[in-house]
């Protein structure tokens, strides 16, 4: 579904009943009847201004009624934690990927939705319900997810409002098991960033209670994780008199049981509930295993994620060899035949990561590479799932010397790393990665990868190790080493580091070979602090062989002699490179063509109206026969007079 | 039971201490059947402490066994077996119940790593590397701390940086951290030495006989001389010569055919691909 249309389209008046959202339509009239100046911003500028300006008062409105504390800037610091694409503030990285849009296109349609999303003010629940039954064209994604809610209406309480959240998200649930369409769910996973603060064991006891009837299992099993178990007879003492209307006792989705349940684990884990959250985890697998259920394999993959994460965080931690993730291995690796078995992508990928990660946390590496070995990671999995592999996969294949290899999956890692702030920690750490690999194939990272803002702090020891490396300084490599070893030993890359030695005195003897025609050994070791001679012309000996310079050596007089630099424009390498490049603008073009979507069902919209056309031609057809026939019988007729 | 496999443990270590190699594998497989007996030859957390370190102890004297009969195969299995042993050893919280002591973990180790460079499986090397290295940081010390890690990777660092000299020297004099390790050293110098001889014939154009003796680290002018009639070198007026690439100028001809074989091929995909997207 093309964004810039949708967008285009509900800011427009003129919005036609028919067009995809007519629920925004409807919500953006209601907005020009309540603000008028703002209601119809006529550029864009205006809109965001707009959006900044209520944002901002929403969010005043919200920290003085109550007490909400906010950690960004007034002005426009809402607009990332409100934007449900990846945000959530978690440090682990890119934690909040586990269930987050299928590509990159996904994201980009959120954002734009969030751009228009603020200035809406969405009907209350009620009669928004009302529209939706109302209008059968609903089947269509509008972009208003729950986050639009929250900063709309800063009157209400937030806990009544997390509640509505909640309820709306059941909606969407509902549909998406009716029109059989992921997407929806996805959608319900991204609010989750953006309500997480509002979690608190209320608004869950109250949307349990609600949904739930008493005797229900699944409601006494989720509230016993949030130590409520006693929240309905409370409930109904309170209730009363108020709510006979309750919901009729029907069978819930196991979704929403899912979702609930989602939203338990992460409210145990905000509460830093480690130990009861990773038991609640346990049994809430033991109970998802027994449904086989297509529409919620976004969920559960959502589910496993927060299960290993829990784990991750229990003594004994990762690097010791008896940690408390090695435990959860036989479960996930359970976890993946049956998702592999149900087709189930989004699950498969997700544990596939989880067990990477796992294993790579406690350096099995061969086991880790034997699991990608056996399993073919699905290609259609989740943008952010195949980051994460790709990243493993890089790290993997560079401590195997793979070098090659390692750099194309962690490029293809950082150009599909998310570019939220919150996902900031995957970025830098596999930037790491990619400069420490570059280092170590010979090439010089671009300086421009450390002048990005996200990175340039994070990544200033590695600059100065490149900065060492491209000169072929060894004693200024093996100080950076020692003064930043801490750091390095942190993100892991400590070891690969070490193995760069080699590639400082290659560098060293490729600018000695350039600068100088002819230099002595001697020269050569004191200039790259070598401990002999004899090394150094075992080393430069080496260096010829591997071609890195184009040298001879005399032993009688000791000295490298360097040979005449050929063109290079004589010899093949331009047209290759120019091939490459050509190729990969070719490649790109081919997946970008792949990667369109198209909105579902649309083909039997052009179906009928063709059908329609056909049927208008066969009736003109048919005027002109009879016409023809009039005139004829006209014709006949004049003839006869 | 246990009894009986200390007996066959003094046995055992008796038989290596006098170098009877074939009397040691005879008491290892009796050792092993006895330790399959008790369940004991794979490991688990229930398993007694005495019965884990008598384990061990049998299966490091088959490795080092393995080892003196220049046995790979074996050695690496026997590698593989201690595995589960050592994983217990690695367990901080094991540490006041077993006694790890007499464990001769580093040790195994370090020839392992050896085993993997002189076979050059380096991917593999720093695999188990990579593990060490972590471990090590974990309890805040260096891998290069120990002396018998420290020795295979020196020498995989000179090697790889081309101190072939410092890869002699310590594989030459007493600076081999045992007696085992020693048993590897034929084989580094040989692998250098083919090193060396690959390095040289790009490096030098010629090379005085005497020079490339101590160049290739050789006893003896003759056994250079044998040394380059094997490399197929040439050998004229006390120097030697290295075969300088014939086929420089009949390539550069079949380069031109290849090449413009490949530009008219892609100048014909660029066509195509360029026909499918107008």
């Amino acid at each position: 579904m093309p964004a810039e249309r949708r967008s285009l389209r509900s800011n427009s008046k003129s919005d036609t009943s028919s067009s995809a959202n007519g629920d925004k339509a409807r919500s953006n009239s209601q907005n020009s009847g309540s603000n008028k100046d703002k209601a119809t911003p006529t550029t864009r500028a205006a809109a965001s201004k707009a959006k900044n300006t209520r944002a901002a008062s929403s969010n005043n409105n919200q920290s003085s009624n109550m007490g909400e504390q906010r950690d960004q800037p007034q002005a426009n610091g809402s607009e990332p934690t409100e934007n449900g694409v990846n945000g959530s503030e978690d440090v682990e990285m890119g934690e909040d990927s586990a269930g987050a849009p299928t590509s990159s296109h996904n994201a980009r349609k959120d954002r734009k939705g969030d751009e228009k999303m603020t200035v809406v003010v969405p009907p209350s629940k009620g009669s928004r319900l009302a529209g939706e039954k109302g209008q059968d064209q609903e089947g269509d994604v509008s972009m208003e997810g729950a986050e639009g809610d929250e900063k709309a209406e800063p009157e209400v309480d937030p806990k009544v409002k997390a509640v509505q959240d909640i309820k709306t998200n059941f909606t969407l649930l509902e549909r998406a098991v009716a029109h059989f369409d992921p997407r929806f769910t996805l959608r319900v996973l991204r609010s989750i960033s953006s309500m997480r603060k509002h979690i608190t064991a209320e608004v869950l006891v109250e949307v349990i209670v609600d949904t739930y009837p008493s005797s229900n299992p699944t409601a006494t099993f989720l509230l016993e994780a949030i130590d409520q178990a006693d929240a309905f007879e409370s409930a109904t003492k309170m209730d009363i008199e108020s709510d006979k209307a309750k919901l009729p006792a029907k069978e819930s989705l196991p979704e929403i049981d899912t979702y609930l349940s989602i939203l338990v684990q992460i409210y145990l884990y905000d509460r830093k509930d480690i130990e009861k959250g990773a038991q609640f985890s346990t049994n809430l697998i033991e109970r998802l295993r027994t449904l086989n259920r297509r529409t919620l394999d976004s969920l559960a993959a959502r589910v496993y994620f927060y299960y290993s994460l829990f784990f991750e965080q229990i003594a004994p931690l990762p690097p010791s060899p008896a940690a408390a993730v090695t435990t959860i291995r036989q479960p996930l690796l359970a976890a993946l035949r049956t998702a592999v078995l149900r087709k189930d992508v989004d699950t498969q990928a997700t544990v596939m990561t989880l067990l990477l990660r796992n294993y790579l946390s406690t350096s099995h590496i061969s086991q880790a590479d034997l699991l990608i070995s056996h399993n073919r990671f699905p290609l259609s999995a989740s943008n952010n799932q195949i980051a994460r592999y790709l990243y493993y996969l890089g790290r993997i294949r560079a401590i195997q010397l793979q070098y090659t290899d390692a750099h194309g999956h962690l490029i293809s890692a950082t150009r599909k790393s998310p570019s939220s702030h919150s996902a900031r920690g995957f970025y830098q750490a596999s930037h790491k990665l990619l400069v420490v690999v570059e280092l170590l194939m010979g090439d010089i990272p671009d300086r421009a990868i450390f002048r990005q803002t996200t990175l340039e702090r994070a990544m200033h020891p590695y600059f100065l190790l490149v900065q060492a490396v491209s000169v072929g300084d060894l004693d200024g490599f093996l100080n950076i080493v020692n003064t930043h070893s801490a750091t390095f030993r942190k993100d892991g890359t400590y070891t690969l580091i070490l193995r760069l030695r080699q590639n400082v005195i290659k560098t060293g003897i490729r600018m000695m070979s350039l600068s100088y025609s002819r230099i002595s050994l001697r020269d050569i070791c004191l200039r790259l602090g070598l401990d002999s001679e004899e090394s150094a012309e075992y080393i430069v000996a080496k260096a010829i062989r591997d071609g890195v310079i184009e040298a001879s050596l005399d032993h009688e007089n000791g000295f490298m002699k360097s040979k005449e630099v050929g063109d290079i424009y004589a010899t093949r390498e331009p047209g290759e490179v120019f091939h490459e490049r050509i190729r990969a603008c070719l490649a790109l073009h081919d997946e970008s063509v792949k990667a369109m979507r198209f909105p579902m069902n649309q083909h039997r919209l052009e179906l009928k109206s063709a059908q329609e056309a056909r049927e208008r031609e066969r009736e003109l057809a048919k005027e002109i026969q009879e016409g023809d026939m009039d005139d004829e019988d006209a014709g006949g007729d004049f003839d006869a007079i | 039971m246990a009894a009986d496999l200390r007996s066959l443990l003094t046995e055992l270590h008796n038989a290596l201490n006098r170098n009877q190699l074939d009397a040691t594998n005879d008491l290892l497989s009796r050792a092993k059947r006895a330790l399959l007996l008790q369940n004991a030859l794979i490991p688990t957390p229930s398993t007694s402490p005495e019965l884990v370190a008598l384990g061990r102890e049998v299966l490091e004297i088959g490795a080092l066994a393995a080892i003196r009969q220049t046995d790979a195969p074996t050695f690496t299995r026997y590698y593989q077996q201690l595995q589960p042993f050592y994983d217990l050893e690695r367990d901080s919280t094991n540490a006041g119940k077993m006694d790890f002591k007499t464990s001769q973990r580093s040790k195994i180790t370090g020839l392992y790593l050896l085993l993997l460079l002189s076979m050059g499986d380096s991917a593999t090397f720093h695999t188990v590397l990579e593990g060490l290295v972590e471990e090590a940081s974990l309890k805040d010390k260096n891998v290069e701390d120990d002396v018998y890690i420290k020795y295979p990777v020196d020498l995989e660092r000179n090697l790889m940086e081309g101190s072939y000299d410092k890869v002699w020297r310590e594989t030459n004099s007493e600076r081999v951290p045992s007696e085992e390790f020693a048993l590897f050293s034929n084989v580094l110098v040989g692998t250098i030495r083919s090193e060396i001889a690959d390095c040289s014939e790009k490096a030098y154009p010629s090379l005085p006989i005497s020079n490339a003796k101590n160049l290739l680290f050789l006893e003896s002018e003759g056994a250079v001389i044998e040394f380059a009639q094997q490399r197929g070198w040439v050998l004229r007026d006390g120097r030697i010569y290295f075969p300088v690439e014939p086929e420089a100028a009949t390539r550069s001809e079949k380069d031109i055919l290849v090449a413009s074989g490949t530009i008219i091929e892609n100048a014909i995909g660029y066509a195509r691909e360029l026909e499918t997207i107008v």
